[in-house]
C-alpha cells in the first residue's frame, strides 16, 4: 500500500522525513521503501500559461507563453491539453527531472524553446503522461514545485503482510506510528444524522457466515461531479485515479479506514431489498468494469429483485453503476466472512483492493464509523440528503477476544524483561485494553485485528513495538547432541570433492524439464498439475540429460573441452501416491574434447571413455573401496554403454552419450561420453569403514609376461584369471601394452603385456616359488583363453 | 637387399640420425616410432623373417634381437643425455615465465561451497544436519505448520502442485514436521534441500531454489538465543563489521516472527537475508510436541540469495545454466 506522508500527518504527528518513516515502519513489521517520487525538483516551478500559439511548422505543437512569476517563456508543448489559464509545473532551462532527463534550450522546427511543461510521469508522480499535469488555481505563480504542492506526493510504499488487515489503511498506519512514538492517535471525528424520511431497505441473507453484518443507507439529491482538489491529490498520491465524487469518496474511506464500502446507483435497483446470496453454477454477472463473469458457486452476490448487482466484496456490477446522472445512491458498509471472499476472488482469478482487505479480515464493528464517515463526505461533497436510517443487519455481534497476558511469558520467549509500564503503553497505544491482576494482564482485543487471538500473538505485538533490535543477544549455546549421525548425507560431499579435483565442475541444473526430455530414460516422471509452462511441466529422472544441456549451452558459447559433473536428486513417478513417487540421489558425469590442449609443455589426451572409467575406479575402487564390474548393456541415454556393476547390482551406465536431434548445436559435436550412477544403490558401502593394511616391507618380484591372445579376448578377464592364480602372492597385475601386427600375429590376434608384481606377506620370494605360478597361468591361460606365450 | 645388408643399413642411418638428437617431446617420440615402434623400421625387418629359410631363421632372429637391444639403449642413453641437458637449458625451462603445467582444475558449484560454508557454520554451534523429499504432501507442506487452506499467506508461495494433495514443496519446513513426527525434543537441526515456486523465470526469479532452514526445540529458548544465533551465523558468513537488523514479519509457522537485513553498502540499502522467529505452538502441538513444556526458534534463508549477496551475482539464471566461464570462477 502507498501512503503518502503528507495524508499520514492528519492521523499522527510526524516530523521525521520519509527515510525515517520508512525505517521505522520496517521495524515494526509494515516493511516500507521509500517510493519513486522525488523529495525535491530542484528547477522546477508553478507556472502559468499566459497564452498558445500554433507551431507554424508542426500541426501537433504549440507555442506557449509560460509565465514564471518573474517573466514570460517561450515554451513548445505538444500535450493535447495545454490551454491557456492554466497553472502548470514548469521545468527552468537547467532542470534534471528524475531518470536524468536534462531539460535544454532547444529548437525545434525552427523555434526556440526555454524548458518544458511537465506531465505527472515526468516529475515521477503517477504513469500518466498522455497531457500535462495541470495544478490547482489557487498556488502562488513562481513557486518552488516541491515545496508547494510535489510534497504532497512523497510516500513510503508498505508491503502488508497477510496477518494485518488493520495496516490495510492509513488509520491502521498511524496508529503503529503513535503506538511506537507513544503519542496519540487523531482520529476523524464522524457525525451521525439521523433521518426525517422513513424510506426503509430490507437486507437479508441466505448464510449469515458469509455476510455477518450489512450496513446500508440511502441517500438523495446527490450531484455526480469531479471530486474537490483534496481528494483527488490524496488518491493520486496513494496509487488511486480519480473517478467522480462518489466513487471517490468510497475510496478515500477505504483507504482511511481500510473498510471497502460499495454505492449502488439506487435508482437503476427495481425494489428496496437486498439479499445476499452465494452465485448459482454458471450465472452470468457483468461486473462495472464492463468484465462479464460466468460464476461458480464459490461466489457470494449482492442482489436486488432476484438480480445481482454486485460481487460481494470483489466489485460492483455494470448494472447499478454510478453515473453521471445518478441522483440517488445505496450505500454499503458491510462485512463479508474472509474465507468466503477468499474463495470468490481466487475462482473469478479477481482480486481488487476490496478483496484484499476483506481476506484478510475486514474490522465486523468498524463498519458503521465508515458509513458516517461517508455519508458525512458526500453530504459534504455531492450535496445529497440521508433518506432512510442506517440500516444495521447484524444478527449476531462479533464481540472483542479476550485473552490473558503473562509477564513471566514475555520473558520467557523474548529473552528480555520489558518494564511494565512500556508493555502497558504498548498495549494502550494498540487500543489494547486490559485489567492487570498481578503479573497476568487481562486483555481484550479490538476487532480489527483479528490475527490476534492467543497469548504468543500479544508477546509478538509487545516484541515489535518494544523493538526486535533492543532484545539483548545471548550468546551461550544449548542444545542436545544424541544423534549418531550428524551429517547424513556427508559421503555425497566427499564424492563432490573428489569429482572437482579430478577436473570436473559441478553443475546444478533445473529438475523441470519438458515432457521429451524427461521421459528420455524411459522412466515415467513426475508430472505437475500446474506447470510454468510446457518446457517445465515434470521432474527430471536422470541428470545426463540437463548435463547435455550444459555440454551444448558451453560449446555454443566457445568451450571445446570440458568435464561436468552433477549430484542431486531425480524423481520417478510409480503411482498416484505419495510413497510410489521415489527420490533417488544420482552422480553423473560428463566429458568431452581433450586433455591439455593448449599446455606449451606438451602431452594430452582425448577426454575418451577410459578417462571415465578411470574416475570410476578412483572414486569406488580406491575411496570406497568396492568392485566395479562392466557389462554391454543397452541404455536409452546412451548410443554405446555398459552397465556399471558394484556387488553384481546394476547401480549406472557409461558410455557415449545419445544426444537428441531437437537441440540446436552451432558446432560439430564429436563424442560426448559419460556416465551416470544411482547413489541410493552404492549407500551401504559408501559407508564401509577403512582399515589400515601393514605396509609390506618385503621386496617385491616383478615379471612381464607376454600373451598372445585371440583378437577378441577381452583383456579384464585374463587380468582377472591372472590375479586369481596368484591370489596370495600377487600384489597387482595390470596390462601395460598391447601390440597388434597382422604380419607377426596374424589378422586375428593380438600380445598384451602383463605386468605382474609379486609380494609375499611373510617371505622374501625367489625365482623359484614365481615360476610354478608363471607357468600355471600360462597354462590355465591357453585352456580358457587360446592364450600362447609370445618369446 | 639381403637382411643382413638390410639390417646395417638400418643400423646406420639410425646412428645418424641419433647424432643430432631432437631436443622437443614429439620429434623424440616421432624418432623412438619410426626406429623402434610397433612399426617401426627394427619391427618391419622382423617381419622379413618368413621369408627366411629355416636354417638362416635362428640366426637372423638372434642378430635382430641384438640389433633391437642396442638401438633401444643407444635411444634411451641418448634421450636420458638429453633430459639432463633439458633440466638445465631447454627451452622451456629455461623461461620461467612460461604459465604453469596446469592440474586438472575443476570445481565445486557456487552454491555447494556456500551450503558447505553454512552447514560448517552451524554445526560448529551444535546443529545437526538433516535432508527430506522434495515431493511432500500438502499436510506437511502448509496445514501442519499452521498454514490453512483459506488463508492469504498461502499466496506468499507460489505451489506446483502434482495432484490436490501433493506438492512440490515449497520450503525445507516439511523436514521440520517429519523430524518432529518422528524425534523426541530437544531437537536441534538444520535442514539443506532444494524447494520450488511456481515463479516465472527471470534474473531475479527462477522456479527453484536452494533452502537452509533451522529449527531448535528444548524447554526454554528465548528470542534472545535466535538472535545470538542468527548474529554469529552473519558474522560469520559475510565478515564482523557487517550491519544488520531484525524487524517483524509475518509467517504463519513462527510467532513472534521476524527478518533479518544485512546492509548492502553499494546499493545504499537493506537486503533481506533470512526470515526466522519462534515456532508456534500451532506447529509444536500438531507434531504433538506439549507447546506448554518446549519452545523454539526457527529461520529459513536461501542459498542463492546469500551467494548474491556474497559474490555479488546479479542474475540468478547464471546458477543453473552450467556455463564454465561462471562456474570456474569459484
Amino acid at each position: 500500500m502507498i501512503v503518502s506522508i503528507e495524508w499520514l500527518k492528519q492521523f499522527v504527528e510526524l516530523d521525521e522525513n520519509a527515510e525515517s518513516i520508512s525505517e521505522i515502519l520496517s521495524n515494526l513489521g509494515l516493511e516500507a521503501e521509500i517510493s519513486s517520487v522525488p523529495q525535491k525538483y530542484p528547477g522546477v516551478k508553478i507556472g502559468y500559461v499566459e497564452k498558445t500559439l500554433k507551431h507554424p511548422n508542426a500541426d501537433k505543437l504549440q507555442i506557449c507563453d509560460i509565465y514564471d512569476g518573474e517573466k514570460i517563456n517561450k515554451v513548445i508543448c505538444g500535450a493535447p491539453n495545454i490551454k491557456p489559464g492554466q497553472t502548470i509545473a514548469y521545468a527552468t532551462v537547467g532542470t534534471t527531472l528524475p531518470g536524468n532527463f536534462k531539460i535544454k534550450k532547444a529548437n525545434i522546427r525552427g523555434i526556440d524553446s526555454f524548458g518544458m511543461v511537465c506531465s505527472e510521469r515526468e516529475l515521477n508522480l503517477s504513469d500518466e503522461h498522455e497531457g500535462i499535469m495541470v495544478l490547482p488555481e489557487n498556488l502562488n505563480i513562481g513557486d518552488d514545485f516541491s515545496s508547494a504542492y510535489g510534497y504532497k506526493f512523497i510516500s513510503v510504499d508498505i508491503d502488508i503482510t497477510p496477518n494485518r488487515p488493520d495496516a490495510f489503511s492509513y488509520l491502521g498506519v498511524a496508529r503503529d506510528l503513535a503506538c511506537y512514538k507513544n503519542i496519540p492517535l487523531k482520529k476523524i471525528k464522524v457525525n451521525k444524522k439521523k433521518s426525517n424520511n422513513s424510506k426503509r431497505i430490507k437486507i437479508s441473507t441466505e448464510s449469515i457466515t458469509d455476510c455477518p453484518r450489512y450496513i446500508a443507507g440511502l441517500i438523495d439529491n446527490i450531484k455526480v461531479q469531479s471530486s474537490p482538489e483534496w481528494i483527488i491529490e490524496r488518491l493520486k498520491a496513494s496509487g488511486l485515479r480519480s473517478i467522480n465524487n462518489i466513487v471517490d469518496i468510497s475510496n478515500l474511506v477505504m483507504l482511511e479506514m481500510g473498510q471497502p464500502s460499495h454505492i449502488f446507483d439506487y435508482e437503476s435497483l427495481s425494489s428496496n431489498e437486498i439479499y445476499i446470496r452465494r452465485a448459482k453454477n454458471e450465472e452470468i454477472f457483468k461486473t462495472l468494469d464492463n468484465n462479464t463473469h460466468k460464476l461458480k458457486k464459490e461466489n457470494l452476490l449482492i442482489t436486488n429483485a432476484g438480480k445481482p448487482i454486485a460481487l460481494a466484496g470483489l466489485m460492483g456490477g455494470a448494472n447499478s453503476s454510478i453515473n453521471i446522472n445518478t441522483k440517488s445512491i445505496l450505500v454499503e458498509c458491510a462485512y463479508f466472512n474472509p474465507i468466503t471472499i477468499r474463495k470468490s476472488s481466487k475462482a473469478l482469478g479477481l482480486s481488487t483492493d476490496a478483496s484484499k482487505r476483506f481476506e484478510r479480515g475486514a474490522d465486523p464493528n468498524g463498519c458503521e464509523y465508515a458509513f458516517w464517515r461517508i455519508l458525512n463526505l458526500i453530504e459534504k461533497y455531492a450535496g445529497g440528503t440521508l433518506e432512510s436510517k442506517m440500516f444495521d443487519y447484524y444478527p449476531n455481534i462479533i464481540d472483542k477476544e479476550l485473552i490473558n497476558l503473562n509477564i513471566i511469558e514475555i520473558e520467557n520467549v523474548l529473552g528480555v524483561k520489558i518494564p511494565v509500564s512500556k508493555i502497558e503503553s504498548i498495549l494502550n497505544g494498540l487500543e489494547i485494553d486490559f485489567k492487570k491482576n498481578k503479573d497476568i494482564y487481562s486483555c481484550t482485543i479490538p476487532t480489527f485485528r483479528p490475527d490476534i487471538v492467543r497469548q504468543i500473538d500479544l508477546i509478538e505485538e509487545i516484541a515489535r513495538v518494544f523493538g526486535y533490535n533492543s532484545i539483548p543477544v545471548e550468546e551461550s549455546i544449548k542444545g542436545s547432541f544424541r544423534y549418531s549421525n550428524p551429517d547424513p548425507e556427508k559421503n555425497y560431499d566427499l564424492i563432490r570433492t573428489y569429482c572437482s579435483g579430478l577436473g570436473f565442475h559441478q553443475i546444478y541444473s533445473n529438475s523441470l524439464q519438458n515432457k521429451t526430455e524427461s521421459c528420455r530414460s524411459g522412466l515415467t516422471p513426475v508430472k505437475m498439475m500446474n506447470p510454468l509452462n510446457q518446457e517445465m511441466g515434470y521432474l527430471r529422472t536422470e541428470l545426463i540429460t540437463g548435463l547435455i544441456k550444459a555440454s551444448i549451452f558451453n560449446l555454443n558459447h566457445g568451450a571445446s573441452n570440458f568435464k561436468l559433473f552433477e549430484l542431486s536428486n531425480v524423481h520417478e513417478h510409480r503411482g498416484e501416491k505419495l510413497k510410489d513417487i521415489i527420490e533417488s540421489k544420482h552422480l553423473a558425469c560428463i566429458i568431452y574434447g581433450n586433455n591439455n590442449v593448449n599446455n606449451i609443455h606438451g602431452i594430452n589426451f582425448d577426454e575418451d571413455i577410459f578417462v571415465l572409467k578411470g574416475v570410476l575406479s578412483f572414486l569406488f575402487e580406491k575411496k570406497f573401496i568396492t568392485n566395479l564390474e562392466y557389462e554391454k548393456d543397452k541404455h536409452p541415454l546412451f548410443n554405446n554403454s555398459y552397465a556399471i556393476i558394484i556387488n553384481k547390482n546394476k547401480v549406472g551406465h557409461i558410455g557415449q552419450i545419445s544426444v537428441p536431434d531437437s537441440y540446436e548445436i552451432k558446432s560439430n559435436l564429436e563424442s560426448l561420453n559419460g556416465f551416470f550412477i544411482n547413489l541410493e544403490l552404492v549407500k551401504k558401502m559408501l559407508n564401509r569403514k577403512k582399515v589400515y593394511k601393514k605396509i609390506n616391507l618385503l621386496p617385491q618380484l616383478q615379471r612381464d609376461l607376454n600373451l598372445v591372445l585371440p583378437q577378441n579376448q577381452s583383456t579384464g578377464k585374463v587380468t582377472n584369471l591372472i590375479s586369481k592364480i596368484g591370489r596370495q602372492l600377487i600384489k597387482s597385475v595390470k596390462p601395460i601394452d598391447i601390440f597388434i601386427d597382422k604380419q607377426v600375429l596374424g589378422n586375428d590376434h593380438k600380445s598384451v603385456t602383463f605386468s605382474i608384481l609379486f609380494q609375499h606377506k611373510k617371505k622374501t620370494l625367489e625365482d623359484k616359488d614365481v615360476n610354478p605360478i608363471i607357468n600355471k597361468i600360462i597354462n590355465v591361460a591357453e585352456d580358457e583363453f587360446g592364450a600362447k606365450l609370445r618369446v | 637387399m639381403s637382411i643382413q645388408e638390410q639390417l646395417d643399413s638400418v643400423r646406420e642411418n639410425f646412428l645418424t640420425e641419433i647424432e643430432s638428437f631432437p631436443q622437443n617431446t614429439k620429434e623424440i617420440s616421432e624418432l623412438r616410432s619410426k626406429y623402434l615402434g610397433r612399426k617401426g623400421k627394427v619391427a618391419s625387418l622382423f617381419s622379413l623373417m618368413g621369408k627366411a629359410s629355416d636354417v638362416e631363421r635362428p640366426l637372423i632372429g638372434k642378430k635382430l634381437n641384438l640389433l633391437k637391444k642396442e638401438l633401444s639403449d643407444l635411444f634411451k642413453e641418448k634421450e636420458l643425455l638429453g633430459l639432463k641437458n633439458n633440466n638445465s637449458e631447454s627451452e622451456s625451462s629455461k623461461d620461467f615465465t612460461l604459465p604453469g603445467r596446469m592440474q586438472p582444475t575443476g570445481s565445486l558449484h557456487v552454491l555447494e561451497q556456500t551450503l558447505s560454508e553454512i552447514k560448517d557454520i552451524f554445526k560448529n554451534i551444535g546443529f545437526h544436519i538433516a535432508y527430506g523429499q522434495e515431493v511432500d504432501d500438502e499436510y506437511h507442506n502448509f496445514t501442519a505448520l499452521n498454514v490453512p487452506e483459506h488463508h492469504p499467506s498461502r499466496d506468499m508461495q507460489d505451489t506446483f502442485f502434482i495432484n490436490p494433495e501433493i506438492v512440490l514443496r515449497s520450503h525445507t519446513s516439511n523436514v521440520q514436521i517429519h523430524l518432529m513426527e518422528s524425534l523426541e525434543p530437544p531437537i536441534k537441526f538444520i535442514v539443506p534441500g532444494r524447494v520450488y515456486r511456481n515463479e516465472s523465470i527471470s534474473y531475479k526469479s527462477y522456479c527453484l531454489f536452494h533452502q537452509v532452514e533451522g529449527i531448535y526445540i528444548n524447554k526454554s529458548v528465548s528470542f534472545a538465543e535466535l538472535k545470538g544465533c542468527l548474529e554469529y551465523f552473519i558474522k560469520q558468513m559475510f565478515g564482523s563489521d557487517k550491519k544488520m537488523r531484525f524487524r517483524p514479519s509475518f509467517f504463519p509457522f513462527t510467532e513472534p516472527s521476524g527478518e533479518v537485513d544485512i546492509w548492502d553498502d553499494e546499493r545504499k540499502q537493506w537486503m533481506e537475508i533470512l526470515g526466522c522467529g519462534m515456532v508456534d505452538p500451532n506447529v509444536l502441538d500438531n507434531v504433538g510436541y506439549d507447546s506448554k513444556i518446549w519452545k523454539g526458534y526457527a529461520f529459513g534463508m536461501g542459498v542463492e540469495r546469500i551467494a548474491m549477496l556474497k559474490y555479488k551475482i546479479d542474475d540468478i539464471r547464471l546458477f543453473y545454466n552450467g556455463d564454465i566461464r561462471f562456474l570456474e570462477q569459484f
